[in-house]
């Protein structure tokens, strides 16, 4: 009864944005950082990001059925929130709990656009060098209590501001997007980065340096502006991000820094939807409805929303089936024995794509484990045709079937961006101009869209010819590395492994599988160990350049540059090799096509267009192998299509807030009908 | 038995510091990255990380963070957690946390010394009988089967089949979401404490005072409770205080399981998340819970067997 | 006195039938002679047990099988494959014991297991009997080093042990060898604790003050007077330490601090099987058995030979 649907649809809904929980400022999900298992997912970070929301209209569910007013919640003991603090935080674990307790300027809603949270209204200048807030009058911010403790204005995004700017107080974390755009905001961190630490720490939020440096400026209590560095056409999308959230300032100056950063759910003052009643660490959250927040009279929360901590996707399996929960992810052995039939079998619902766009990375720069450059990998991974073998030959349906074992293709991925991050001003998805350049065959059901095997193997021959020339031996290994103890990314490493057996031949590829115990950041990365990484990225802000720009030579910021493929390392004097030229001249041109195509900034259509040339490039080069979408199954009461959706930001399917439920669960019926509606 | 005592409770302390010591080098034994969490790492630049480290006084030489972390414990400072829950001081943390723990932990410990001795005794009486028969496959079957997965089962049939709560919970219903998670935390010690008595009880009816016993004609039951119970309970003994203090620390499986927010998954979240003043303060109580625990025993032991001497007659202990 | 010696002993004088015999120092020592072996008797003893020898059988069947069983299978651990389509075949004629979550035999996983396991937990306990009951011993028996051997138990038990196998993990690796040797060295001091106590029990037992008061040497003491005491502890201690490594190795693993990746134990296997085993009951009731018969083998065993070792029960 579940039916294959046709990929391509899904693939085409674009336009107004697809699913997204907001992850963080980085919000590159392939680390797990602790010992722990998480045996539902194959990272604990988008463990949270399985149950997906959308686009849709609103669509009336079918059967009579009550609206749920307690909803509970669960989430697995890894990520439990640590802090309070929205600003200082950069873990999705603690920013989709904590949206639903202060509001920002701007919000997303269920078709992925902004809406009107605190800022009634808001428009740029002309060059979108100047942006003005309009906000509300009559936000209030609450003690745990539900007592007013003050009125909200423009001020208090100023102390949101310099708390985040202030390197004394914030230590740096969440800065990187304010500093990269507004004005001054860079000099003002460096200012209070060499300044004595405790001094530092005592400046005012309103002091007259930070008034003076940075560009923000209130106009009246109520009108709110930033003045950027250069061109932003998308800064308004950055105002989800948790660095533009407000402070109240009666409670930042009552207290110290270090006090501040120690605040809890009693301390803390609330001015969005709910008030955290309870926080039991390790054991339960319970939000309740906060009867002062602004937003009610056009949305609707719940009574009450409690988040249950469990171990794994199996605990909360067994919780779902004791009516203890209304939502469960289901791990693949779940959806295994539901498919094989039982009462659950009806009410199967497929999430919708987390914010990730998931990829291979090569290492450009291997280390073997004594620390000396693996000239066999990397003259391998520098090699064009070797690339575009993987590229045209890598079968990953296999794969795919571990996310999701119904409908394995439509979790296949063929770009870098994410789809549905922004669209053209006729609608069209910035992926669907990527694909008009990629000779990408039509979804047939069975075969990934990209695959070519007469190609792949004309490039097999191609790269083994070239590369024997050079002295490589083959198979070429290639190092991967999945935390240790964490069965589930051990049976979908060993997929791995067997689908490039199959696919190239265990004569030319064998993929080597290693771990680590604690952090792949300290113990692979740094080491510069892994020859080809998995990795999925996430917007930070809605426009192109966040995802491409990662990926560009010479520039600190370019996060998979930096650490993952490591292409830095060849620039500079001699610093390429005589093997590699070709590489690093294909990354430089790919480069300047992203820096040109951010130049554009008066014409947005044709900035995309720009972009997506500069991403069909590297794509054609194969700089990297686009892997997968996450796209799961679960069982549900809540409708994903009705919870606020976006690409970026921190608000994303944990936000509690218009939300449609049924106290019977949703069928799959129910969830096909949904999904239609929003395509 | 003032001297010798004193002189234990020094030598404890002494243990303690160097524990703490030993845990404290180790921890620095870990390269500063792991200071940071994975999301940290990817956005911070080396500046800023290094300024996060100087300010937390991670980049001190070792002998002054090693006097500073005396200097705390002397003034009974134990610092504020950063990552379990980031600026509450670890003492709060635990004691929000440790009273779950025990409580858990204390009615179980009961509940198995209990269930438990009077099943050993139960063996020993039907030795090789059908009472013996089915408490040994007891003991073999949860010895045999991973807790994991014995854990499994309770919560699959508990929850689903007898519709306990499924996880602990504070708020409503404290006592019936007790059930699970006690159940799992007795499930294996009543094993253990049941064959340790039978082991022991067995050993002591070969003895030759037993046989005297018969032949004097004392009845059965009283040469069961009288004598041998006492005797094979002096070396169970020696655990049992060990046992009660360490309930605080909880149990790291179940209470995973259960989602009881002890003691138990706090060492191990800790470790992993490199929070240090969480770890040494939780390595400090656990170390003088186990030295006190074990110098309690031996007192117990020595109250209950007046044979064993501790102090040892002209001996300079 | 029969006829025959009266006879024989007619017509003798007082000096035939009364002289000295010469003075032999081995002869002095020398008591009755018995054909008693403690050993002997011990094997005598456990043989009487029948269900302990037959699962004694059944253990070296089991552990003949990870060999046998391997090289029979239709497919070898090394060349395994993954095929989502096979996913969760129930056992047949191809797969024996059907296949798991990704398709590949169960068959010779559960075999392959069931060696590294018992390996494990054959050596473990091995090496922490050996040096428990040595580090016991003396611990126990010498006042002056009591406080020593307490500090460093102390010590040792004291920081986490999740602490030490986190750096080790972290800084040796992950392996056969570093994980059975990190066993044993935390593993002794529960047999060394135990052994201790008992110790202390029988070490001023009028037997011992007479025995030392004749000036038996330290390590026959040790060895002859206290070692049989403790036997039956210990080898009950032994038999349990095995199914107690195969658990503790699976704990270790949930936690990512077991062994390596290409590593399979039958506690991983099992600790996998939770996920599945309502509807897939047959994952975890192969592994389980084979646990479970390992366990109830040295549970039996273990109480059998403890009984047997019990010197009052020989004859």
């Amino acid at each position: 009864m579940i039916t294959r649907r046709d990929f391509l649809k899904t693939a085409a809904i674009g336009g107004t944005g697809l699913a997204a929980m907001g992850l963080v400022g980085c919000s590159s999900s392939d680390s797990s950082s602790s010992t722990t298992e998480s045996t539902s997912s194959e990272s604990s970070s988008t463990e949270s990001t399985s149950s997906e929301s959308s686009s849709s209209e609103e669509t009336t569910t079918s059967a009579s059925t009550n609206p749920i007013t307690d909803y509970v919640d669960y989430q697995t003991t890894a990520n439990e929130m640590e802090e309070f603090v929205i600003h200082h935080s950069q873990q999705a674990k603690d920013l989709q709990v904590l949206v639903n307790m202060i509001s920002s300027l701007v919000a997303s809603d269920s078709n992925g656009n902004l809406v009107s949270s605190i800022a009634e209204t808001w428009e740029a200048n002309d060059d979108a060098t100047v942006w003005t807030f309009h906000l509300r009058d009559d936000v209030t911010w609450v003690d745990v209590n539900g007592n007013e403790m003050a009125q909200l204005t423009a001020w208090d995004f100023v102390a949101g501001l310099e708390w985040v700017l202030n390197a004394a107080k914030n230590g740096a974390a969440n800065v990187s997007m304010p500093e990269e755009m507004l004005e001054g905001a860079e000099e003002y961190y460096n200012l209070t980065a060499e300044m004595d630490t405790t001094e530092a720490a005592a400046l005012a939020w309103n002091n007259d340096t930070f008034l003076d440096t940075v560009g923000i400026t209130v106009e009246d209590d109520y009108t709110l502006v930033y003045t950027m560095k250069a061109s932003k056409p998308y800064f308004d999308t950055v105002c989800t991000y948790a660095c533009m959230f407000p402070i109240a300032p009666d409670l930042v100056s009552s207290m110290t820094a270090e006090e501040y950063l120690a605040i809890g759910n009693t301390t803390m003052w609330y001015c969005g939807p709910y008030i955290m009643t309870e926080y039991i660490q390790g054991n339960e959250k319970i939000l309740e409805a906060n009867s002062s927040w602004f937003g009610l009279d056009t949305n609707t929360t719940f009574n009450s929303v409690t988040i249950k901590m469990v171990d794994s996707a199996d605990v909360a399996w067994t919780l779902y089936q004791a009516g203890e929960i209304d939502r469960c992810t289901l791990s693949e052995s779940i959806l295994a024995t539901i498919t094989e039939g039982t009462e659950y079998y009806d009410y199967l619902c497929e999430s919708r794509p987390a914010k990730y766009s998931y990829q291979f990375y090569f290492n450009y720069h291997r280390h073997d484990d004594d620390g000396n450059p693996d000239d066999n990998w990397n003259k391998a991974a520098a090699n064009e045709a070797f690339r575009l073998s993987w590229y045209y030959g890598l079968d990953l349906i296999n794969y795919y079937k571990r996310t999701n074992a119904v409908n394995p293709l439509k979790c296949e991925n063929n770009f870098f961006t994410m789809k549905g991050l922004v669209s053209t001003s006729d609608g069209k998805d910035y992926t669907d101009l990527v694909a008009e350049g990629l000779d990408l065959k039509d979804y047939d059901g069975e075969n990934m869209r990209r695959l070519n095997p007469e190609l792949a193997e004309q490039y097999k021959e191609e790269a083994i010819e070239e590369l024997t020339a050079q002295g490589v031996t083959f198979p070429v290994e290639i190092n991967y590395f999945i935390p240790a103890g964490n069965q589930t990314s051990l049976d979908s490493a060993n997929v791995l492994a067997d689908c490039f057996s199959a696919s190239l031949g265990d004569d030319y590829v064998t993929l080597n599988i290693g771990t680590y115990v604690s952090s792949m950041n300290q113990e692979v990365r740094n080491l510069k160990r892994g020859g080809m990484y998995g990795s999925g990225w996430g917007a930070d802000y809605g426009d192109p350049v966040n995802f491409l720009s990662q990926y560009v030579v010479e520039s600190d910021n370019a996060y998979y540059s930096e650490y993952y493929t490591l292409i830095n390392d060849f620039y500079g004097e001699d610093a390429a090799e005589p093997y590699n030229q070709e590489l690093i001249d294909t990354f430089s041109e790919f480069s300047e096509m992203v820096w040109e195509a951010d130049a554009i900034s008066d014409d947005l259509d044709a900035r995309y267009q720009g972009f997506a040339e500069a991403e069909i490039f590297m794509l054609k080069h194969g700089l990297t192998i686009p892997s997968y979408y996450d796209i799961t199954w679960q069982l549900t009461k809540s409708n994903d299509y009705s919870k606020a959706n976006s690409l970026y930001g921190i608000y994303g399917n944990y936000y509690y807030v218009n939300w449609e439920t049924n106290t019977d669960g949703y069928t799959t019926a129910d969830y096909a009908e949904f999904e239609a509606a929003a395509n | 038995m003032a001297k010798y005592t004193l002189k234990r409770v020094a030598q404890g302390l002494i243990t303690v510091l160097i524990v703490a010591t030993i845990v404290f080098l180790l921890m620095r034994m870990l390269p500063t990255d792991y200071y940071f969490s994975e999301e940290q790492l990817m956005k911070l630049t080396e500046e800023q990380k290094n300024d996060q480290l100087r300010a937390a006084g991670l980049l001190d030489p070792i002998i002054v963070q090693l006097a500073r972390f005396y200097r705390n414990i002397l003034t009974l400072n134990f610092g504020t957690s950063r990552r379990i829950q980031s600026g509450v001081s670890v003492v709060k943390l635990i004691g929000t946390k440790f009273a779950v723990s025990m409580r858990l932990g204390a009615i179980s410990l009961c509940i198995s010394v209990v269930v438990g001795v009077l099943l050993g005794i139960l063996q020993t009486v039907q030795k090789d009988h059908l009472g013996d028969h089915i408490v040994t496959a007891y003991t073999i079957f949860v010895n045999a089967v991973p807790h994991l997965v014995s854990y499994s089962l309770v919560l699959v049939f508990g929850a689903l089949v007898l519709g306990f709560p499924a996880t602990y919970s504070s708020r409503n219903n404290t006592a019936l979401s007790c059930v699970l998670p006690v159940t799992c935390l007795c499930l294996t010690s009543i094993a253990g404490y049941a064959l340790w008595t039978r082991r022991y009880m067995v050993d002591e009816l070969n003895k030759d005072y037993i046989r005297l016993a018969k032949v004097k004609g004392l009845s059965n039951s009283q040469i069961m409770t009288r004598h041998v119970l006492r005797n094979a309970f002096v070396p169970l003994a020696q655990y049992l205080p060990q046992s009660f203090l360490l309930t605080i620390s909880g149990s790291l499986l179940v209470e995973r399981f259960f989602s009881v927010p002890g003691m138990g998954p706090l060492l191990t979240d800790a470790i992993s998340r490199y929070d240090l003043d969480v770890v040494q303060t939780l390595v400090i109580l656990y170390a003088s819970l186990g030295v006190l625990g074990v110098f309690l025993g031996d007192v117990l032991m020595m109250l209950i067997d007046p044979r064993i001497t501790l102090t040892g007659k002209g001996d300079t202990r | 006195m029969s006829s025959e010696v009266a006879k024989s002993l007619e017509g003798k004088t007082e000096d035939e039938l009364f002289y000295f015999v010469p003075y032999s120092s081995e002869e002095a020592e020398s008591i009755g002679y018995s054909d008693y072996s403690y050993w002997g008797s011990v094997f005598q003893n456990f043989k009487k047990k029948k269900s302990a020898v037959f699962m004694s059988g059944v253990f070296i069947f089991i552990f003949i099988m990870t060999f046998v069983a391997l090289a029979i299978g239709k497919y070898d651990y090394s060349e395994l494959v993954t095929n989502s389509s096979l996913a969760f075949t129930r056992p047949n004629g191809e797969f024996w014991f059907g296949t798991d979550n990704l398709g590949r035999d169960y068959w010779c996983q559960v075999w392959y297991a069931a060696r590294i396991s018992i390996m494990l937990a054959a050596i473990v306990a091995l090496g922490e009997c050996v040096l428990g009951v040595t580090i016991g011993l003396i611990w126990g028996y010498v006042r002056a080093l009591d406080s020593f051997f307490t500090n460093l138990y102390n010590l040792i038990n004291n920081v986490p042990m999740i602490i030490y196998m986190t750096l080790i993990a972290l800084m040796v690796g992950q392996s056969f060898l570093i994980m059975a040797v990190s066993l044993i060295a935390f593993g002794w001091l529960g047999m060394a604790r135990n052994v201790r106590n008992l110790v202390f029990m029988y070490r001023d037992r009028e037997y011992n003050l007479a025995s030392r008061c004749l000036g038996t040497s330290l390590l026959h003491i040790l060895t002859k007077n206290i070692f049989p005491y403790l036997i039956s502890v210990i080898i009950l201690r032994l038999a349990l330490s095995i199914p107690n490594t195969i658990s503790l190795e699976s704990t270790l693993s949930y936690l990512g601090l077991g062994l390596d990746v290409n590593t399979p134990s039958l506690g991983i296997l099992l600790r996998n099987a939770r996920s599945y085993f309502l509807q897939f009951p047959y994952l975890l009731i192969f592994p389980a058995v084979i646990v479970s018969l390992i366990t109830v083998t040295f549970y039996l065993v273990g109480n059998a030979f403890s009984d047997a070792a019990d010197p009052r029960n020989h004859r």
